[in-house]
């Protein structure tokens, strides 16, 4: 006896619009976690994440929900929609807190002195850090890094999230993460990290 | 080959580990430290995502869109659309027949309650609780007969030691035919009370006519 292999996206959205319940809430288990973490780390609300988690799911019931397999994967049609939803909650004005760990009294928490700045990247004040750090990047390079660091879709899927070219979704991620290094930094080292790292010419 | 020249061929992380070998690095401290950072940067990006991993829509979210996904196939939320066309009445009876089991529920459960005089009213119903006096039932029907009870017709007879209600009605005379009473037409709209007795199981198993 053979294992049946999981249906995929698309043949459970076929059996959604056919009124089958049970496929809806396969597709909700399945995608539900990631759109939430992606609302969660752009809107920095766990009240907007939800609220757009919901509506993501409400927005497939709609006849002609407008996916269109040609055009790339239900997964990043979905994270298309969450964007645009937080991106219209952003524009509200309703998400403009921080994550629930953060204070307003310390909206950067001094980090343990470290020789090596990112060496502790790894551990939980670094983990903290860089976390604020991708908080604090600009909306176009958090959701480039949101999308493909973070949740680790492919940059296909991350293209039809954020309705641009692949050659895009590259640079700007290229682009995050040395703004990352940068704040990270800056953080640690306030005095050194002017600028941060850029390229410079070698004599080689 | 310079930086510059250098970053452009690994412009993303998922190549740079085939960059740890490259010729430039050999020579060049800065870029060495630049891609140690991003490899760092990376594993602190991807202990981010473990540590985020577990994080979900809270469960109300499922139960609201499964609602909504119910309503927007036309279903009923109480399930109902689950029964078939021809048999969706059997729920309707089902409730509405439990409506009437609570309801007789409780008259009993409030005619047990010792000693409380229940006023009389018109329309109104009297309830009690009695234990079925010994005799009572066991030989046909005549000591029913003796405290004036009628055995209804075709109702299970009365066990000598089973609990029984009483409830008094009251209910049109002509109500009397049915037991082989005489009652005159011009009397056969007027109301008269009755006893009823009410086995366990809440049907009737004898009526007592008090005029």
């Amino acid at each position: 006896m053979t294992p049946t292999q999981p249906e995929t996206d698309d043949e459970l959205l076929i059996r959604i619009q056919s009124g089958d319940e049970e496929a809806f809430v396969a597709l909700y288990y399945r995608r539900q976690a990631a759109l939430y973490r992606f609302a969660l780390h752009m809107s920095g609300s766990a009240q907007v994440a939800e609220d757009v988690t919901q509506e993501v799911f409400l927005a497939l019931l709609h006849e002609g929900c407008g996916f269109d397999p040609e055009r790339g994967t239900l997964s990043g049609y979905l994270f298309g929609i969450a964007r645009k939803l937080v991106l219209r909650s952003l524009e509200r004005g309703r998400a403009d807190v921080a994550l629930e760990t953060d204070t307003e009294d310390s909206p950067v928490a001094p980090l343990a002195v470290n020789d090596d700045p990112l060496a502790a990247l790894t551990h939980r004040e670094g983990i903290e850090a860089l976390r604020r750090a991708v908080q604090a990047l600009p909306r176009r390079y958090r959701e480039v890094v949101v999308l493909c660091d973070l949740e680790e879709i492919d940059y296909a899927d991350a293209a039809v999230a954020l309705a641009c070219p692949i050659g895009t979704v590259r640079s700007r991620l290229h682009r995050a993460r040395g703004l990352l290094l940068d704040k990270l930094n800056q953080e640690r080292n306030p005095r050194q990290a002017v600028g941060g790292l850029k390229p410079v010419r070698c004599g080689i | 080959m310079n930086c510059q020249e250098f970053w452009n061929t690994m412009p993303e992380f998922d190549d740079s580990g085939g960059l740890v070998n490259h010729e430039h690095l050999a020579h060049c401290a800065g870029c060495q430290a630049r891609l140690r950072s991003r490899q760092e940067l990376k594993a602190g990006l991807r202990a981010m995502a473990g540590e985020m991993r577990r994080m979900q829509a809270p469960k109300r979210v499922e139960g609201r869109l499964r609602a909504a996904f119910r309503e927007h196939a036309g279903m009923a939320p109480s399930g109902l659309g689950a029964w078939p066309r021809h048999a969706r009445w059997v729920p309707v009876l089902t409730w509405a027949s439990a409506a009437v089991v609570f309801v007789l529920a409780l008259f009993l459960v409030r005619g047990r309650q010792p000693a409380v005089a229940t006023p009389r009213v018109a329309q109104g119903v009297v309830m009690a609780a009695a234990w079925m006096p010994a005799g009572m039932g066991t030989d046909g029907g005549t000591t029913v007969m003796e405290s004036g009870f009628i055995p209804l017709p075709n109702a299970p007879q009365i066990g000598e030691n089973d609990e029984v209600n009483l409830v008094r009605v009251e209910v049109p005379r002509f109500a009397m035919i049915a037991l082989g009473f005489d009652v005159k037409p011009e009397e056969a709209a007027q109301p008269v009370q009755a006893d009823v007795m009410l086995g366990n199981d809440g049907l009737a198993r004898a009526v007592r006519f008090l005029d």
